[in-house]
This record gives C-alpha cells, sequence and structure tokens, in this order.
C-alpha cells in the first residue's frame, strides 16, 4: 500500500482556502453584481452616517417652506407637506428599511436553517410535522401573517419583522432540508456517520458549512422581499409609525400631493425600487456563482 | 395517481384545518376582553359586555366557540360586523368578483408576458434578447408594486388622460369601462408575475433543451421551432402551475395593496380596513377565505403538476 495516493491535507487546505477566496474574486468580474454591492453599500453608509450626511432633522418642520420644490436654496429635493426636508428624508428612511430587511431575513435565517437541517437529516415524524407546519405558514400570505400581527400586537417596525421573519421562514427550511438530505447520502457524511461522529458533530461541522453558498444565495434574495413587504406595510399605515421617516409612510403622504408635486411620491419610491435592485443584483451574482448551469 | 390525490387531499385538509384554528385563536390572543376586543371598543358596561358575549358565543368554552365558529362558516351565515353592522357574507360576496378578476387578469398578463419571454431568452441565451429579457424580468421582480401603480395613475390618469384612476364598474353593466378601470392595477400585479415566471421558465427551458429527448428530437431532424415548442412545451407548462401555486399567496398580498391604491373595493380593501377598525370576525373571515383559497390552489395545481410531469407522480407515489 503506498502513501503516494493520500492527498497531501496541508495542499487540500491551501486549495480550498484559495477556492474561497476565487470566489470573491469571481464575483468582481460580474459587472451587474459589482453594481448591486456597490448600491448596498451606498445604502448602508446612508442608514449608519445619516446623521452626519443629512442638512437636516429628518422630523424638523419649517412652516415656511411647505412643499418647496426640488433645487430650492437650501432644500436640494424640495420639502414635504409639513416642511421637512426630503433629502434628509430620504436619507433616514435607509435606516428602517434595511433594518427590516436585514432583521427579517436573519430571523428566518436563524430559525429556518437549523429546522431544516435537523428534520432534512433524521427525517421520520419530526420531518413530517416540520413540512405541514411549513404548509401552514405558506397559506398565509405575508401581508396576512402582518395583518394579522398588527390587529393583535398592535403597528409597530418589530411586528413588521416578526410577521416578514415567519413569512420567510419556510423559504430557508425547505432549503436546509434539503441539502441535508442531499449531503447525508454523501460519502463523507456516510463515512462519518459509521464511524461513530457524533450526530451534533456531523450536522454542524459536516453539513451545516457545506449548505453556506445555497443558504447565502437565499438570504440575499430574501433580503429584497423583506424590503419590499416592510415598505407596502409602512405605506399601507401597519409598519413605522409618523413622524419616524421611512421610504413607505413618505410615499402615503405624498398620495395627497400627487398632482401638485409628483416627486414628493416618486422619490421615495425610486430609493425603495434601486435599493431592492441592487440586492437583487448581489443575491443574482451569488447565485450564478453557485450555479452556473442556470446563468 | 389515486394514490397520491387522496393524500395530498388529505394533507390539503389537514393543513386547513391547522390555518382554520390558527385564524380561530389568533383573534382570541388579543389583549383584554374579548368582547372589548370584538368591538375595538375599550368602555363597555357590563351589561354590553355580557349582551355581546350573549350574541358572539363567547360566555362558551373555547372548542364549542370553534365548532359554532366553523359551522358559520360552512353555512355561510357569517352574522353581522360588529363595526359596521352590515352583514358580513354580504359584504364577501360584494368583494370577491372584484378581487378574482383582479387576480386572473394579473395572471392572464403574467403568463403572457413571462411565459413567451423565458422561453425567448433561455433559446437565444447569451445574446441581447437574453440580457433584455433579464433585465425586464429583474425590473419587474424589483419594483414596489404600489409605486408602480401610483407612477401609472400618474402617467395615465394625471397627465394623459386617457385611463381612470380608480374606482371599479362591473364587467356586466360596461364591459368596455370595466376594463379600462382594471388595466393599470392587473398590469401593476401582472408584471410581478411575468418576473418570475420569465426567470423560472428560462431556467426549466435551459435544463430541458439539454435533456437526452430533446437530443433525440433534434437528432431525428425536427425543425428548431417544433423542438422548442413541442418538447419542451410541456415541461413550461409544469414550470407556470409550479409558478402559480408559489406566486399565489405573493399575488393575494399585492392585490390587496394595488386595491387600496386604485380605490377598488376588492377584499384586499375590505381587510385592511377591517384591521383599522378592529372588525375581528371580518378579519378571521377574510384570513380563512385568503388561507383556503391559496392552499386550494397549491391542492389543484399539484395535480396539474403530476397530471403533466409523470416523473412528479412516481415520486409522490413513492414517498
Amino acid at each position: 500500500m503506498s502513501l503516494a495516493i493520500v492527498p497531501d491535507p496541508e495542499a487540500m487546505l491551501k486549495a480550498a482556502e484559495r477556492s474561497g477566496r476565487d470566489w470573491w474574486r469571481r464575483l468582481f468580474h460580474r459587472p451587474p453584481a459589482v453594481i448591486g454591492l456597490a448600491g448596498v453599500a451606498v445604502v448602508t453608509i446612508a442608514a449608519i452616517f445619516a446623521p452626519l450626511l443629512s442638512p437636516y432633522s429628518p422630523v424638523a418642520s419649517s412652516f415656511q417652506h411647505i412643499l418647496a420644490p426640488s433645487f430650492s436654496p437650501g432644500h436640494l429635493l424640495g420639502t414635504d407637506e409639513l416642511g421637512r426636508d426630503v433629502l434628509s428624508r430620504l436619507i433616514y428612511g435607509a435606516q428602517p428599511t434595511l433594518e427590516v430587511g436585514l432583521l427579517a431575513t436573519g430571523l428566518a435565517l436563524v430559525v429556518g436553517v437549523p429546522i431544516g437541517l435537523v428534520s432534512g437529516y433524521y427525517r421520520g415524524a419530526g420531518d413530517m410535522i416540520v413540512m405541514r407546519v411549513a404548509d401552514v405558514v405558506l397559506a398565509f400570505p405575508f401581508l396576512l401573517l402582518a395583518i394579522g400581527f398588527a390587529a393583535i400586537f398592535g403597528p409597530s417596525l418589530r411586528n413588521v419583522v416578526v410577521a416578514l421573519g415567519i413569512g420567510s421562514l419556510p423559504g430557508f427550511v425547505r432549503i436546509a432540508r434539503a441539502e441535508a438530505m442531499a449531503l447525508r447520502e454523501q460519502d463523507y457524511v456516510q463515512a462519518a456517520i459509521v464511524t461513530g461522529v457524533r450526530d451534533r458533530v456531523i450536522l454542524f461541522r459536516h453539513l451545516l458549512p457545506n449548505m453556506a453558498g445555497p443558504i447565502l444565495v437565499q438570504a440575499t434574495l430574501t433580503i429584497p422581499g423583506a424590503i419590499l413587504g416592510s415598505a407596502l406595510l409602512a405605506y399601507l399605515g401597519l409598519g413605522e409609525q409618523p413622524p419616524t421617516a421611512s421610504w413607505g409612510t413618505m410615499l402615503t403622504a405624498a398620495q395627497d400631493h400627487l398632482f401638485n408635486d409628483p416627486w414628493l411620491a416618486i422619490l421615495p419610491g425610486l430609493a425603495i425600487f434601486i435599493t431592492t435592485l441592487c440586492f437583487n443584483l448581489l443575491g443574482d451574482g451569488l447565485r450564478d456563482l453557485f450555479d452556473p448551469a442556470l446563468s | 395517481m389515486r394514490a397520491y390525490v387522496v393524500r395530498r387531499l388529505g394533507q390539503s385538509i389537514f393543513t386547513l384545518v391547522v390555518a382554520s384554528v390558527l385564524v380561530f385563536l389568533g383573534v382570541r390572543a388579543v389583549p383584554g376582553n374579548p368582547a372589548t376586543a370584538l368591538t375595538g371598543n375599550a368602555d363597555l358596561s357590563p351589561a354590553a359586555i355580557a349582551a355581546i358575549n350573549r350574541q358572539y358565543g363567547l360566555n362558551q368554552p373555547v372548542p364549542v366557540q370553534y365548532a359554532d365558529w366553523l359551522r358559520q362558516v360552512l353555512t355561510g351565515h357569517l352574522g353581522a360586523s360588529p363595526v359596521t353592522g352590515l352583514s358580513i357574507t354580504a359584504e364577501l360576496a360584494n368583494a370577491f368578483p372584484i378581487t378574482i378578476e383582479l387576480t386572473i387578469l394579473s395572471m392572464l398578463i403574467g403568463i403572457l408576458i413571462g411565459v413567451p419571454s423565458g422561453i425567448f431568452a433561455a433559446v437565444r441565451r447569451g445574446k441581447v434578447a437574453d440580457y433584455v429579457g433579464n433585465a425586464v424580468a429583474l425590473f419587474g421582480l424589483s419594483i414596489p408594486s404600489f409605486w408602480f401603480g401610483i407612477v401609472l395613475i400618474l402617467i395615465f390618469a394625471v397627465k394623459l388622460h386617457v385611463l381612470p384612476a380608480s374606482s371599479y364598474v362591473s364587467f356586466l353593466s360596461s364591459p368596455g369601462s370595466n376594463l379600462s378601470h382594471m388595466v393599470m392595477p392587473a398590469f401593476v400585479l401582472g408584471t410581478g408575475v411575468a418576473a418570475v415566471l420569465m426567470r423560472q421558465m428560462r431556467s426549466g427551458m435551459l435544463e430541458a433543451l439539454r435533456t437526452d429527448y430533446v437530443r433525440t428530437a433534434r437528432a431525428k431532424g425536427l425543425p428548431e421551432p417544433s423542438v422548442v415548442l413541442k418538447h419542451a412545451l410541456r415541461n413550461s407548462l409544469v414550470t407556470v402551475a409550479t409558478v402559480i401555486g408559489l406566486q399565489i399567496g405573493v399575488l393575494l398580498s399585492g392585490v390587496a395593496v394595488t386595491e387600496t391604491v386604485f380605490g377598488l373595493s376588492g377584499i384586499g380593501s375590505l381587510t385592511i380596513n377591517a384591521v383599522f377598525q378592529r372588525d375581528y370576525p371580518t378579519i378571521q373571515a377574510v384570513a380563512l377565505i385568503t388561507a383556503a383559497a391559496v392552499i386550494a390552489i397549491n391542492f389543484a395545481m399539484d395535480f396539474v403538476y403530476a397530471f403533466l410531469s409523470p416523473r412528479v407522480q412516481v415520486e409522490g407515489a413513492a414517498q
């Protein structure tokens, strides 16, 4: 028996590291993904540094300057019906948008992935129950879930996050479950099972890291959905409450001035649109890296 | 096949029962006295509370209340709304045709745009048509439907005066006017459906074009349009069925908002008004009906799916 056929573990590690880094580099070779990443970065910076970037407070009204048009002196994008600076409100509006998008997705991921992982690995009765519960959740459109939460617990940002998180759960459960079922049949996992490696180790050290790709893609594509959902709920008055600056509530208020000041409605919608678009571009780029057959 | 249908039917009924329990208990989860929660009025006298408890059977044990409610739902006698005093059944009957018309029209628009563009993009993979198709799909996926609706109103109603901005005219009383009122909201919702369909169609077609049966068809010397349309079309119908099943929940959410934007008094507007008026019996009824619709459509789509794709049927039966 020759030892030469056993691959050098150190070389394998290096190769793995290389392909890991490669993965980032390949992402940067895709113009749409780079545009998406840049857009996401801009929105993130706006959200974090809103107090430094905004010329005014987002809630400070000035009754001398009500409904000022764009490019007015001191107000680049004009003011709204309470004389608040539209540019400042747009910048601050990035905060609840990102908050809901990231928190709802994070909630769905943190709860959904372990459930899917365990039920896909063990199958059996538990798996059946999980899938039926997922069916029940899917039977309620996310809007209905959010409406239910708002009706029972009152409208708030936290309830929006919980409702959108629950609505996005089945997606993560299904992906983690499918991956766990497929990975379980792989030789290295079977070998680990046969050699008596503890289940916990198999689940979290062998299975979880190997499904990181599809889960990352699912997360990147869930965020834009959550952002659209939160904007929609805010628009309906079920999310953030005025006077908090959010793109959805800005749109609601602007609808009363559609005839005279259409830009008040166009700008916040454009902000939601561009943010969602950038997340989708980034998500598509990542998906193409993991599943090149579809690009 | 029969075993598969029976099993799926059983699952669907089970899901529906669990959903109905959740809907029922959801209203019981509202903090405070059920009578004040039901009417949304916190300052009720003890006598008024007793009257409401009697009227709505709130002093019965919870399982009895659930059974009563279920009987009301099944017989279609949902009683009067405690807020508006109107018959909930009648309100639903008025709102339903609007929502169903809007849903069907947007599905149609979505299919008419999404299916051909998906096929076209797959056949022309990597060419200009593919990029344009993908860009349009990305646009449809990212645009907030309610804002898109507002922008369309701005362009076609406010600036160009070619379409009415809001309200509803029944199809039977004036088909032309009905369609001119519905075209913008249906287009808004249809774009979202088209985007998802286009993407799914494209990847489904790319997969189908690589299969052995397509290679065989080509080797037989069949002309390319016939290969694509005949051999891959069956596959594409499976995709349409899947997407309709998956999208129906999203679409129903979108319908609610679009109805609000365009002033259509369908199920969506009814729900949102009910939430703001804390009209719990109406919320319950709408939530249950929506869940039932989603479950029924998914069941129907699974059936279509099994019918169209023998592979699924075998897999389903083997499970």
